[in-house]
């Protein structure tokens, strides 16, 4: 079982809350989902979808076809006909004006019977979920027993109607659809999954960091990153977090490291834009060795590029942000539930070895959900990294040790000084010119290094090292890659994924191994330009045979890797 | 309880012979000695330029930031530690040139800190550009020639009047007694705190100089000026004529940006721990049943 639902219309007509009902009947009778979210920059109007997988085995990336679409304009009904697949169907309101009936089309009464039986239109989301349902043929008992569930928000009355208008709509379907679905669920029983809690990748990230002990959150708003900032704010009077909408990014971080001076550790979240505004500052956090997280959920770029859209491309950008050179972390989660370990790790190596972290989200990540496992936070251990002691005295900020990492305390102690400076700086904090503290602090910042590579995450292989083919890909790809690989290897092709998660400083024992072993390399990146591959010949000398890009904004899947590498004959 | 000695400077002193940054300095050692605050409690936050290196000749808690940037990290540090003094020394290029927004922004947020403003109509320690409260026609090595400095200075008192900020004065490095009265009652108030200190830069500035502010400024205490009397201390402000207010012109009383923050009741957020059951509680809640 593998389908594709597919809700489209303007912004404003309810699409995400039928796709979010959806996701809920098939999550709470034990399926596992993967929701994407495809939407424009306004805020009424235009073409937007929300695609629904659902299969009965775990799935970590759209697809590009559709099997059921519920349309909700004209536009919905004609605008993706083109990836629908044979034996699919779409459902649309009766009242719109469409002529050019196929039998896949199915115009349904769903604005009618919402308000006949419902009382109201705004019942019609309803409505499209009871044709949803019923079009796949899905076991009216088993949507039952969750569709009091999935409307328990709107009040007892409510949930009643909209339960009666669902059912109704399920038994129109069943009735008047004359079309093939190529699905028939009515012989399923409950799926396997057992898993129960829906997050985003933003939602992850958020809760990720309050479990890591995040007490300062500094942000302006910017899609994609916004829903991130609004996580934690909501749950900041609960938990005593320190949230301020700031005049810009610049401020955002200039109070996340003051705060973080202060003792709080600090996150701010952006994106490609508001990271460019940041860049002085992340110097700053360099040049102090103030810890603080940056969550930069990635867009297509330059400029405003494509808001609402998706990309890799500030990869670079991120490890070589600011003039100068320190010492810093670039991470990229892979997945939704690897945005929460992400965002603890983050805030561990940031004050381990007092750096700035930088996490590469992107929209793919931030807005799509599936249900997780329930996440236990009591395996959670926050590290404040090396601080100083009682006997630190006098207290020298920045002491030169053997590993380069100094003592930290806070400001406010009895008989100790704390002072820090974004010039350069002795031991104790204050200015200086001498070249030869010039030269021991530059090596303080290199001495950092190995040790901060050895605590970061090594690529994951998926398949064989011996594969002839090694797939590299980085951060929110995992998910459509890793697919594609199982695709290929049922093809017969002897292919494996080397996966990065922690790119900066880059762990390269593995990918030396992988990538001399393999006959063909192909690096496969959401950006134009292969960041990533620059990024491994820059720190190792190799160089991958073949690049796939995808920078039209999109999410990428499975299908469009393996037709990408066919197409190419690489594959 | 602080003395003297306490605050000795770590370092040499590098601004330029009869700056008026030696009077801030001696104004502000006399205010926090003649303070009950212990040292250990202060934090004082710069920005860069010759106002910029204060951190570096009083022994105290500091972060000397970036260009136009002190403002926001003492907000910062003021949140997650609301215990402590702080105290930013920031010039008028570093405030009202880069930092021009922030100084705004905090001021209607009222955060509770205390902004000393070296003011001096140049950008010294880059060699006398006009600065942006140079007046109009003064001319530097960067002012368009003629007539010098095309525009009108940022009148940082108006500015932060309008802006919010709940104690705003003037002073001036020449006046050791006022100077420090005026220091002392911004780091003790509760809420955005201004104090534009008047001072010559003997290096570059060839127009405000020791003798200029001598002979124009005037103190606005004597003339009976009220400082609750907002729209008084507005007009003062923006006065202009030869003469120069100097004094406090506005204090209030209104809520500081803690205030409004979901900051733990009791200790520093610096200090507070996520609750790590409660978020277990939050996690099983948003589970679908």
């Amino acid at each position: 079982m593998d389908i594709s639902f597919n809700i489209g219309g303007m912004a404003g007509q309810g699409i995400d809350t039928i796709g979010d009902m959806l996701t809920q009947v098939f999550v709470r009778t034990g399926f596992y989902t993967f929701t994407v979210k495809d939407f424009e920059s306004r805020i009424r109007g235009g073409y937007n979808f929300t695609q629904v997988r659902v299969s009965d085995v775990p799935v970590h990336a759209p697809v590009d076809h559709m099997d059921v679409i519920v349309a909700l304009t004209h536009d919905a009904v004609v605008g993706p006909r083109p990836r629908l697949v044979d034996g699919g169907v779409i459902i649309f309101d009766d009242t719109i004006a469409f002529d050019d009936l196929e039998p896949c089309h199915f115009p349904a009464p769903l604005s009618r019977t919402a308000k006949e039986v419902g009382g109201s239109v705004r019942m019609t989301n309803a409505a499209a979920l009871g044709a949803l349902l019923s079009v796949v043929r899905f076991p009216v008992d088993l949507a039952e027993e969750v569709l009091g569930h999935v409307f328990a928000r709107k009040g007892e009355e409510v949930v009643e109607k909209n339960v009666l208008v669902a059912k109704r709509m399920y038994e129109v379907t069943q009735e008047r659809f004359s079309g093939e679905c190529r699905h028939d669920l009515s012989t399923v029983r409950c799926g396997p999954s057992t898993d129960r809690l829906v997050l985003t990748g933003n939602q992850a990230l958020a809760l990720g960091a309050i479990a890591a002990n995040v007490k300062w959150v500094s942000a302006y708003p910017m899609s994609p990153s916004t829903s991130a900032f609004q996580e934690v704010v909501a749950r900041a009077h609960e938990f005593r977090i320190g949230t301020l909408q700031t005049e810009d990014e610049i401020a955002a971080l200039c109070m996340a490291i003051g705060a973080s001076y202060a003792g709080a550790r600090t996150m701010v979240t952006t994106s490609g834009g508001g990271f460019s505004l940041m860049v002085e500052a992340l110097g700053l956090a360099g040049m102090t060795e103030t810890p603080v997280v940056i969550y930069n959920a990635q867009r297509p770029g330059p400029s405003t590029g494509l808001p609402t859209r998706t990309e890799q491309s500030d990869l670079l950008f991120s490890v070589f942000a600011s003039q100068g050179e320190f010492p810093r972390v670039v991470l990229a989660p892979r997945s939704i539930r690897d945005a929460f370990d992400t965002a603890v790790r983050a805030f561990n190596l940031a004050d381990r070895f007092q750096v700035p972290v930088v996490i590469l989200g992107d929209q793919f990540l931030a807005d799509s959900s599936m249900a997780l496992p329930l996440i236990d936070v009591s395996t959670v251990r926050v590290d404040r990294g090396v601080l100083a002691g009682d006997d630190d005295t006098p207290y020298l900020r920045y002491r030169l040790t053997d590993d380069g990492v100094s003592p930290r305390a806070f400001p406010g102690e009895p008989g100790r000084v704390v002072v820090a400076s974004g010039n350069t700086h002795l031991e104790d904090g204050h200015i200086t010119e001498d070249p030869a503290i010039r030269d021991a602090m530059a090596e303080k910042f290199l001495k950092k290094v190995p040790a901060i590579r050895d605590a970061l995450r090594p690529p994951e292989l998926y398949g064989s090292e011996d594969a002839d083919m090694v797939l590299v890909s980085w951060g929110s790809t995992w998910g459509a890659v890793r697919e594609a690989v199982d695709l290929l290897r049922a093809g017969g092709q002897s292919v494996c994924q080397l996966h990065f998660t922690d790119l900066y400083p880059l762990r390269t024992a593995l990918l030396r191994e992988v990538l001399s072993g393999a006959s063909v390399s192909v690096s496969i990146e959401q950006n134009a330009t292969s960041q990533f591959a620059a990024l491994v010949s820059m720190e190792t000398g190799l160089m991958c045979d073949h690049h796939l890009n995808k920078y039209d904004g999109r999410p990428m899947t499975a299908r469009w890797v393996v037709d990408r590498l066919q197409g190419a004959g690489i594959a | 309880m602080i003395t003297q000695s306490d605050l000795s400077p770590p370092q040499p002193v590098t601004w330029c012979k009869g700056c008026g940054n030696f009077g801030i300095l001696a104004a502000l050692r006399k205010a926090l000695v003649g303070m009950d605050t212990p040292q250990h409690k202060y934090v004082l936050v710069s920005g860069i330029g010759c106002s910029g290196k204060v951190p570096h000749y009083i022994n105290l808690n500091s972060f000397h930031t970036l260009h136009g940037r002190p403002i926001p990290v003492a907000t910062g540090i003021k949140m997650a530690r609301p215990d402590l003094k702080v105290i930013v020394h920031t010039g008028d290029g570093d405030c009202l040139g880069e930092g021009l927004g922030h100084f705004v922004h905090a001021a209607r947020r009222n955060v509770d800190i205390a902004v000393f403003i070296h003011n001096n109509g140049v950008n010294g320690l880059t060699k006398g550009q006009f600065s942006p409260t140079a007046p109009r026609g003064y001319v530097s090595g960067t002012s368009p020639p003629p007539p010098g400095a095309p525009m009108e200075p940022v009148n940082p008192v108006a500015l932060a009047l309008i802006s919010g900020a709940t104690y705003v004065a003037r002073g001036f490095a020449g006046h050791q007694a006022s100077l420090v009265r005026l220091m002392q009652d911004a780091i003790t108030h509760r809420g955005f705190a201004v104090v534009d200190i008047l001072q010559p830069c003997v290096t570059w500035n060839r127009v405000l100089t020791w003798s200029f502010y001598n002979g124009h400024i005037f103190d606005i205490g004597e003339d009976g000026h009220d400082p609750s009397d907002h729209s008084a201390a507005l007009r003062l402000a923006t006065a202009g004529g030869d003469r120069i207010p100097v004094g406090l012109f506005y204090r209030s009383d209104a809520p500081t940006l803690a205030d409004g923050l979901s900051l733990p009741e009791s200790g520093a957020l610096a200090d507070h721990v996520n609750d790590l059951g409660l978020l277990q509680q939050v996690l099983r809640d948003m589970q679908l049943e």
